[in-house]
């Protein structure tokens, strides 16, 4: 136990050292890559995946501030990869496996939404899109924040070759996810998988 | 000095100061009914800080807000805490893990996973007499000068040793000496919370059976080192381990008449949380330790009430489990759910995707056709058309 503390100080230790060699870069607007899933910014929005503890698939972009907006970019799931990295073994997060019906799609959606910290995550207005010539899904979010705050949301999903590509965006409901709602849209809209 | 046989001379010291500050703390009296401590003492902060707490739990996501739940448990609650009726306000908080916790000013919280797995009124008698006992012995006041006392102890000791590892494990050391006063508490307050539900007239059996069946379900955890909790030995250990509460509680009841209204208390009890079974078992699944989600619903089904709820969950376990096998067990329980007139309607489209799985495109075709009557206004219902529509493209149907 007495172990397992002093590595929990040193990885804090080494993460506080490694986090003064990153910063918040802008990305601008234009096409830009998480992986093999494309898109196209409207807008110039700010990376920040490097503080988001998050695996290498998922890109976390902002504008106003990770608790303001953010949208999750994910490049294309493998069986057993997530969204959100356990904390611990005995806390396994949602983890994608290919076949999952569409239900169980906007399933592990929701319930890593749930892993991040929010509360009461509920979806309305599921719906088909296309990406490219690949059939998806569009689902609107709410939830709470862990102090009451009302959060919607909107993901869209799409499953090409046995990966699943997810974008997320995530906004209070007041002011925020109105403010970008435009955008998030048009992003979603130009996703493509390279290749 | 090598650096052995200063760990062992550190540790011994730490031994000596953890003993020396338990015995700092005085025993409590029962606080007097109504009694609200001088701003200006410790007790005073702490209940300062607590009714902050307690403001800030009124707007969290995670408040119980439907009326009659929390009318039943604080009632419940008001039997047990006679005298102290008034003065402790019960909050249910809808997150999936047995948790009851009391602040130093009365504001109890009793979370949804501990509802789940009470099984009856008497059990919930118990858990609430047992945190009114810390509210009315002042355990958190006893706590936080314990902690106070250890924490410069153990600064102290650290400065001495002149910081690094050895530093760090005097400070561990510490920190575990105020996870051993708590075991005491914890004792002390099974006792007192024992005493003051069979005093309500609640079962003296019900609490060492709901350890129990605390124990049974650690033992079925999906994770090792979750089924080692219940016997695992370390400077950490925050709580006695549940063999020896058990036994105490056995002890108790040893010689005591049953409660004569067991039965009519248990109903009553499950009556109150149906509302919240459906939503607190999938909050439950989402903690993805599915054995003991199964062992779970196998005790709440042993009573034979809300089967189709609980045979739904049990094969929402399995469908999300998937290890080998786990596709049929899904599948035999969404069958048993579909008997039964309390099942969720989302029932219909899982049976209907499990038949397909099952290579039984009818089935399928049956229970997808049954979810479309029944969830008429469904957000999913086009992806349930075209699941139908490929059916009846590939059946010649």
């Amino acid at each position: 136990m007495i172990a397992r503390h002093l590595r929990t100080l040193a990885a804090v230790a080494a993460l506080l050292t490694l986090t003064a060699c990153v910063s918040i870069k802008a990305v601008p607007a234009g096409p830009y890559a998480s992986g093999g899933h494309q898109v196209t910014l409207g807008k110039t929005w700010a990376d920040f995946s490097p503080f988001s503890g998050a695996p290498k698939t998922v890109k976390l972009l902002t504008i106003d501030g990770p608790l303001l907006n953010r949208l999750y970019i994910i490049d294309g799931l493998k069986s057993g990869e997530f969204i959100v990295k356990p904390a611990r073994k005995e806390q396994p997060t949602p983890t994608w496996r290919p076949g999952m019906t569409p239900v169980e799609q906007v399933e592990f959606v929701t319930d890593s939404v749930s892993a991040l910290g929010y509360q009461r995550v509920e979806t309305d207005e599921l719906r088909p899109i296309k990406m490219g010539a690949s059939d998806g899904l569009r689902v609107n979010i709410a939830a709470k924040t862990a102090g009451g705050l009302d959060i919607a949301g909107v993901a869209q999903l799409t499953e090409v070759g046995d990966r699943l590509y997810v974008i997320l965006y995530l906004a209070p409901a007041e002011h925020y996810f109105g403010a970008t709602q435009g955008e998030v849209e048009a992003v979603m809209n130009s996703a493509r998988v390279a290749g | 000095m090598s650096r052995r046989p200063a760990l062992r001379a550190a540790v011994s010291v730490i031994l000596a100061a953890s003993f020396a500050t338990t015995a700092l703390t005085p025993a409590f009296a029962q606080r007097a009914v109504g009694a609200r401590p001088d701003i200006a003492t410790d007790e005073g902060g702490l209940w300062a800080q607590s009714d902050k707490a307690e403001t800030e739990a009124r707007s969290k996501a995670e408040l119980n807000t439907d009326p009659a739940l929390t009318a039943y448990v604080r009632g419940v609650s008001c039997k047990v805490a006679a005298e102290y009726c008034g003065e402790v306000r019960v909050y249910v908080m809808d997150r999936p893990y047995f948790n009851a916790q009391m602040a130093p000013n009365g504001y109890m919280e009793v979370w949804s996973g501990l509802l789940l797995r009470v099984r009856s009124e008497s059990e919930l008698a118990f858990v609430l007499g047992h945190e009114t006992s810390h509210f009315a012995h002042g355990h958190s006041l006893a706590a936080w000068r314990d902690m106070k006392a250890r924490a410069n102890v153990g600064m102290f000791l650290m400065v001495a040793a002149g910081g690094g590892a050895l530093g760090n494990l005097l400070y561990l050391g510490a920190v575990s000496g105020m996870f051993a006063f708590s075991r005491e508490q914890e004792e002390d307050a099974d006792q007192l919370g024992f005493g003051l539900a069979t005093k309500a007239g609640y079962d003296p059996a019900a609490p060492a059976t709901l350890w129990r069946a605390l124990k049974a379900e650690t033992a079925s955890s999906d994770f090792e080192k979750v089924r080692k909790q219940d016997t695992r030995a370390s400077i950490f250990a925050t709580h006695p381990v549940t063999s020896d509460r058990i036994a105490a509680l056995d002890k108790l009841a040893a010689g005591l008449p049953p409660a004569p209204a067991a039965e009519a208390e248990r109903v009553r009890y499950r009556a109150a949380i149906r509302p919240h079974l459906a939503a607190w078992l999938a909050d439950d699944l989402r903690r993805r330790d599915y054995g003991q989600t199964l062992h779970l619903i196998d005790r709440l089904a042993a009573d034979g009430e809300d089967l189709g709820v609980l045979e739904f969950y049990k094969g929402e376990a399995y469908r999300r489990r998937r290890l080998d096998g786990d596709q049929d067990k899904a599948l035999a329980a969404y069958v048993a759910a579909s008997a039964r007139p309390d099942a969720p309607v989302a029932l219909w489209r899982e049976l209907g995707d499990m038949q397909m799985k099952a290579s039984a495109p009818d089935k399928a075709r049956a229970a997808y056709e049954t979810y479309l009557a029944k969830a008429v206004d469904a957000q999913d219902r086009w992806i349930v058309e075209a699941s139908l529509k490929k059916i009846n493209g590939t059946s010649g149907t």
